[in-house]
């Protein structure tokens, strides 16, 4: 625990962003970050999240409420506090006509590091993304990937302690957005990390931490466990195989059970969701002994979606549900 | 062909040791958005445009009129041309000049703006760099553009009437001038939201400011009284009180508009 305000790495007060009088993108957020936390961002499209990245970066201005970063407050010319984070955005611009070495080398100057440190930083950083060989090359004719990765050295040239990366993996294929993963599972070691990401899996994979937003609203800010917690249980999937009459004749028999809240056949895939007074062994016998009977061949049982997936979306539903009660009660379920 | 995302196994490695305990050169920022934006201009097409536009007219004007000495004998006094071509400069290439600065902080705002603003760099740094790589740009091509035109016509046209030191004068009074213009430009842009506005509210305050001048005294220095002066500037019959007050007053205007527009884009989103 930060045992003071300005051992935290970015603090959050009611942090209010209204656009034009117009639009209401961020509602009372209040977030504290300690060191070493990795946090991902989770919400729907406009929820939020780039708006909060936007003003913890001093982009914005809150229109109430205020963002302290390592203690102290963040405005659009504190660039000494930026010079202690590494951002990239959802979809990295460079500047036309630059290389590379032009370009890191130009971010580089931007805060203020002498020629003897930036020139061997840059160098090293485009060995270690790997992109030597295309060094001298003109960004224009990047594919995402290389992109990607010059946006991520470009990240980490001032040798950051808070690094703020919106979508990394947007864009990217399987492999690159492995390397991504690893990359910051390592980085992590050292520095703390706040990523905003629609793949929850990726979340899943890298946050200790997740702060979820529901339009502009934070309705959950802790561990990663306690979200998952927080999840329904007993939800599974099961794949079947076999004749379409008798699968339908099973779902049919399951639908009977009093002991499932919610059945539902999609395709081939049976999806069951237990009752809160269901006791899941006999349930799930009951299933088998059904699939069994109706001579239907059973491929796979899983618990269904992504953990992480679906203690997202039970939470949203559940603010949704809230209507007029989320006024009363704002912060009820932010931990 | 597309190149995977990869990071070698000591990619984290490569990247982690802590910099030794850099002192930061405050200067180098606004320095890197100087050089950059510098480069911008050179490479953008409008001021291609504009030179390319400057020089062929220069050209063919002198030529116009060098040839009506040649071949028909009419004498074509120096200074009554190069105050035509200063007219047409500033006039003709108004338009130019106002598109290239309106778009300077504006026309990047959501994109390039934000790759550079969430680095180590304060807005006013970000405006001085914007603002004195554009006045270094075209105040420079307009000097070169200037001081070879008055070359020309002293080598090319009948110069009895006309006085270098008049001429410098005169080169500076319109310097001035632009450079009013091109602070307009970049103050609007680091308040409007888009290209258009911003060019749009360039042309209302020149225009508008333009004509209230008009109505001062005849004592007072103004744009318009500045331009009509320039034919006898040029063969040197000058009030150096009132050309000093011009080039005085353009200056603390320009510095006027920039410090509202530093103090305007520190206070907004980008």
């Amino acid at each position: 625990m930060a045992e003071s305000p300005s051992d935290l790495v970015v603090e959050t007060y009611k942090l209010t962003k209204i656009y034009q009088n117009r639009q209401i993108a961020l509602n009372d957020v209040t977030l504290r970050l300690e060191p070493g936390t990795v946090l991902g961002l989770l919400g729907h499209n406009g929820a939020g999240k780039t708006t909060l990245l936007r003003l913890i970066l001093g982009l914005h201005r809150p229109t109430a409420g205020w963002v302290k970063m390592f203690g102290q407050t963040m405005t659009p010319n504190a660039a000494a506090l930026r010079r202690r984070m590494g951002y990239i955005p959802t979809n990295p611009q460079f500047p036309p006509g630059m290389t590379p070495i032009s370009y890191l080398d130009y971010i580089a100057r931007l805060f203020g590091i002498p020629a003897e440190v930036r020139k061997p930083r840059l160098a090293s950083l485009i060995r270690a993304v790997d992109l030597l060989n295309v060094s001298g090359d003109k960004i224009d004719g990047f594919s995402n990937g290389m992109t990607a990765r010059l946006a991520v050295a470009s990240s980490l040239i001032n040798e950051p302690e808070l690094l703020i990366w919106d979508e990394p993996t947007h864009g990217l294929d399987p492999e690159g957005r492995r390397s991504i993963l690893d990359l910051i599972k390592t980085l992590a070691r050292e520095k703390s990390i706040i990523v905003t990401s629609h793949n929850l899996s990726d979340i899943d994979e890298v946050c200790n931490h997740a702060a979820v937003l529901s339009s502009g609203h934070m309705i959950y800010c802790g561990t990663l466990s306690d979200l998952k917690g927080r999840m329904r249980k007993c939800q599974y999937d099961l794949d079947l195989d076999g004749d379409q009459k008798a699968i339908t004749k099973l779902f049919n028999a399951v639908k009977g059970m009093q002991e499932f809240k919610m059945v539902n056949l999609r395709q081939r895939r049976l999806e069951l969701r237990l009752g809160d007074e269901a006791n899941l062994a006999s349930s799930l016998a009951n299933v088998l002994m059904t699939i069994a009977d109706n001579k239907v061949t059973l491929v796979s049982v899983r618990s269904s979606g992504q953990q992480t997936e679906q203690a997202f979306l039970d939470l949203v539903e559940q603010e949704e549900s809230r209507g007029f009660a989320r006024a009363y009660h704002p912060n009820a379920d932010a931990a | 062909m597309a190149k995977v995302l990869k990071f070698p196994a000591n990619a984290a490695a490569d990247v982690s040791p802590p910099l030794p305990s850099i002192r930061f050169n405050q200067f180098l920022p606004y320095y890197a958005v100087f050089q950059a934006d510098v480069r911008q201009i050179l490479q953008s097409w409008i001021y291609r445009l504009w030179v390319l536009l400057s020089i062929g007219a220069v050209i063919g004007f002198l030529m116009y009129r060098f040839g009506a000495k040649q071949v028909a004998g009419f004498v074509q006094p120096a200074p009554e041309m190069i105050n035509d071509l200063f007219q047409w400069i500033v006039w003709g290439s108004v338009t130019l000049i106002i598109v290239l600065t309106s778009g300077t902080i504006c026309g990047e705002r959501g994109t390039l703006a934000d790759a550079v603003l969430c680095r180590g760099i304060s807005r006013i740094q970000y405006f001085l760099g914007k603002w004195h790589a554009r006045v270094a740009v075209i105040l420079g091509t307009y000097f070169i553009l200037a001081l070879t035109t008055v070359i020309a016509s002293s080598l090319l046209l009948h110069t009895a009437s006309l006085d270098l030191l008049g001429a410098l004068v005169a080169v500076v009074t319109v310097a001035a001038l632009l450079l009013m213009i091109i602070t307009c430009g970049v103050t609007v842009s680091a308040i409007a939201n888009t290209t258009v506005v911003a060019i749009t509210v360039v042309w209302m305050a020149l225009y508008g400011v333009g004509f209230m001048l008009s109505f001062l005294p005849s004592d007072y220095p103004s744009p318009d009284r500045a331009l009509q002066t320039l034919p006898e500037v040029l063969k040197g019959y000058y009030n150096a009180h009132m050309v000093n007050r011009f080039l005085l007053g353009s200056v603390g205007a320009s510095t006027m508009m920039a410090v509202v527009g530093m103090f305007c884009f520190s206070y907004k989103d980008v």
